[in-house]
């Protein structure tokens, strides 16, 4: 059981406001990732609901139970860290076994469920070995198994996959997943990489300069963006103005049909995805262009398309592109995002 | 047959320690060595029989006295040592800089100077000639040693691994028995064994201090030393050097980098 809910949460480094009326809920058995860039207090959440620092003002309610003012050993939460922070002094089974010890559980049942854990987490064997003699993955593999060991109403997990290299961060990725899911164990997950938090989650939240952003599935937050902000995080690159007029969209790119929204005639910004411009070399579409340079990504290709005055980015798949060479667009209506009236974050 | 170099350099350096020892060792057993006479001219064990017996008693006495000051003055260092050191490792602070200058005073201004000036105060404050004067002015050496050794194992430490501890179930109590202790202990060894082996060999403080009424081993090694008995003072300086090295042997695993940079 691990429902969380943080309710208008400030955090304050002295005068300075790290984290500003923050405001999440995790059901049951979810895994839910704040994300965000290096510095936005993603952390500093994570340590508030751990109990390892305090609030300025706001409530923690885990299971229904108010978490303000209860030292981090009641609150049954357990945080995995960026380093593994193994003990040095302990073996393998030891560190994993310490959170028990410190709950007073008798040695034969300590000994019994590290070694469950263990083979959970893919270390069986390794219990004797002395944690410096541990490759980087194993080591993260045995804080998880530390963390998960206590079987905590809420898991806390603080980029523990950032200092791994590709290959094994991507097992890692998988392993956490996979426990995730037997064991059903409610999960908040710091990440600032942003496929991490796609892939892993069930919902995201996006936290910029101390404050939320967006928080929805992975998909809302890729393919329907609150604003530009949020747009910009995840790849946005293409913006442009335009106005509702007579039930259509007008830009300088044509006319598009899209679903009414509220602000007819007042100028709004409208976004699109770099992979959702259709492109093309025959004619077939009705926007010409111009290529203006390209970057061969591997699977794809990003081509940079001056078009009526305005430059768009587009990732097209395989085909010959070069500066110079007179190309024709598309932009489908039903993949162009349109931010309602308010959102000012003009960057 | 090739020895290996590090063999070479142990030997070098075992020799290079031990030499002025086998010499200390002759005198102590000499009853009788004039010049130019390369060994003593008669051998005999009066040095020995008069530490363990006519000074026994008096020796013995200085032993303990020397263990109490020495142990006591290590344990207050420490205490004081650790939390200046964890601040001073951990946290950025105005006067930081200060604080390191004052520190490095004791130890650049002669004892000489240090004590005579403490004797006027000590004298003042009736702490001339008590056990207490004489830790404390061995603390005036000791302690920027303790807080320095202990400042370095704390510009290494990372203070995470108490928020992880604290996290898994420990109290404030199991953290600092069961993580900071443990993760700082070879520092803990260094700082209580340099404290311990600086007040072991104060001769100078403790006598203007202490006034004869607090005599430490130097104090009586000193007066050995004078009388120009050289075999009783070779005795004396063996005796003054065992509990000493037996320290240093018991607490070798600690010392080294690692006891200095602490545990990342």
């Amino acid at each position: 059981m691990g429902d969380l809910l943080l309710k208008n949460i400030s955090i304050r480094y002295g005068r300075h406001s790290v984290i500003d009326h923050f405001n999440l809920q995790v059901a049951d058995g979810e895994m839910v990732s704040i994300l965000g860039p290096s510095g936005a207090g993603k952390t500093t959440i994570l340590k508030a609901v751990a109990g390892l620092i305090d609030t300025a003002k706001g409530e923690i309610w885990l299971n229904g139970r108010r978490l303000n003012g209860i030292p981090p050993e009641k609150r049954n939460t357990v945080m995995v860290f960026q380093k593994p922070l193994l003990f040095p002094f302990l073996n393998v089974t030891q560190n994993v076994g310490f959170g028990l010890k410190m709950h007073g559980l008798a040695a034969k049942e300590i000994r019994y469920k590290v070694e469950k854990i263990l083979e959970l987490t893919q270390l069986s064997g390794f219990g004797r070995r002395k944690v410096h003699e541990l490759s980087g993955g194993q080591q993260q593999r045995v804080s998880l198994a530390r963390a998960l060991v206590l079987k905590p109403d809420l898991l806390l997990l603080d980029e523990p996959l950032s200092n791994l290299d590709a290959n094994l961060r991507h097992q890692m990725r998988e392993l956490i997943c996979g426990i995730q899911e037997k064991t059903g164990i409610t999960t908040l997950f710091v990440t600032h990489d942003q496929t991490e938090a796609l892939v892993m989650s069930h919902r995201v939240t996006l936290l910029l300069d101390g404050q939320l952003r967006q928080v929805g599935t992975p998909q809302e937050l890729y393919y329907k963006p609150v604003d530009r902000l949020v747009a910009r995080f995840f790849g946005g690159v293409n913006f442009f103005d335009g106005r509702f007029r007579n039930g259509c969209f007008q830009t300088e790119f044509g006319d598009f049909t899209l679903p009414k929204m509220a602000g007819n005639g007042h100028p709004v910004t409208a976004t699109i995805r770099p992979e959702d411009i259709l492109l093309s070399t025959i004619n077939e579409f009705e926007l010409e262009g111009r290529v203006e340079r390209t970057h061969f990504e591997g699977v794809t290709t990003r081509v940079w398309v001056s078009c009526r005055g305005r430059r768009l980015e587009v990732l097209a798949g395989r085909g010959e592109y070069y500066p110079g060479q007179a190309v024709r667009l598309r932009l489908p209506p039903d993949r162009i995002r349109v931010f309602p009236p308010d959102d000012n974050n003009h960057l | 047959m090739k020895i290996p170099t590090r063999y070479l350099f142990a030997g070098l350096v075992t020799v290079a320690i031990g030499l002025p020892f086998c010499q200390l060792l002759i005198w102590s057993f000499s009853d009788r060595w004039f010049y130019p006479g390369l060994l003593p001219q008669a051998w005999g064990l009066r040095a020995w029989q008069y530490i363990f017996g006519t000074a026994g008693d008096q020796i013995i006495n200085a032993v303990f006295q020397s263990i109490a000051v020495g142990a006591a003055t290590a344990v207050i260092a420490l205490a004081i040592g650790f939390p200046a050191g964890r601040a001073l490792g951990l946290y950025t602070f105005r006067g930081k800089d200060f604080i390191s200058v004052l520190l490095t005073l004791p130890v650049i201004v002669p004892p000489l100077c240090v004590a005579m000036g403490l004797h006027l105060w000590f004298i003042r404050l009736g702490l001339t000639e008590t056990f207490i004067g004489v830790v404390l002015v061995h603390l005036t050496f000791c302690l920027p040693y303790a807080v320095f050794v202990m400042w370095g194992v704390f510009s290494n430490y990372n203070p995470d691994f108490e928020d992880q501890a604290r996290s898994l179930g420990a109290t404030s109590t199991s953290v600092v028995l069961r993580v900071i202790l443990p993760m700082t202990l070879p520092g803990i060894v260094v700082a209580s064994l340099f404290s311990f082996l600086l007040s072991w060999s104060q001769y100078l403080a403790t006598l203007i201090i202490g006034g004869g009424k607090i005599t430490t081993l130097p104090v009586i090694l000193f007066a050995l030393m004078a009388s120009g008995d050289r075999p009783v003072a070779a005795a004396v300086s063996i005796v003054f050097v065992v509990p000493a090295f037996l320290a240093l042997l018991l607490s070798a695993k600690n010392l080294g980098r690692q006891s200095i940079a602490g545990v990342r």
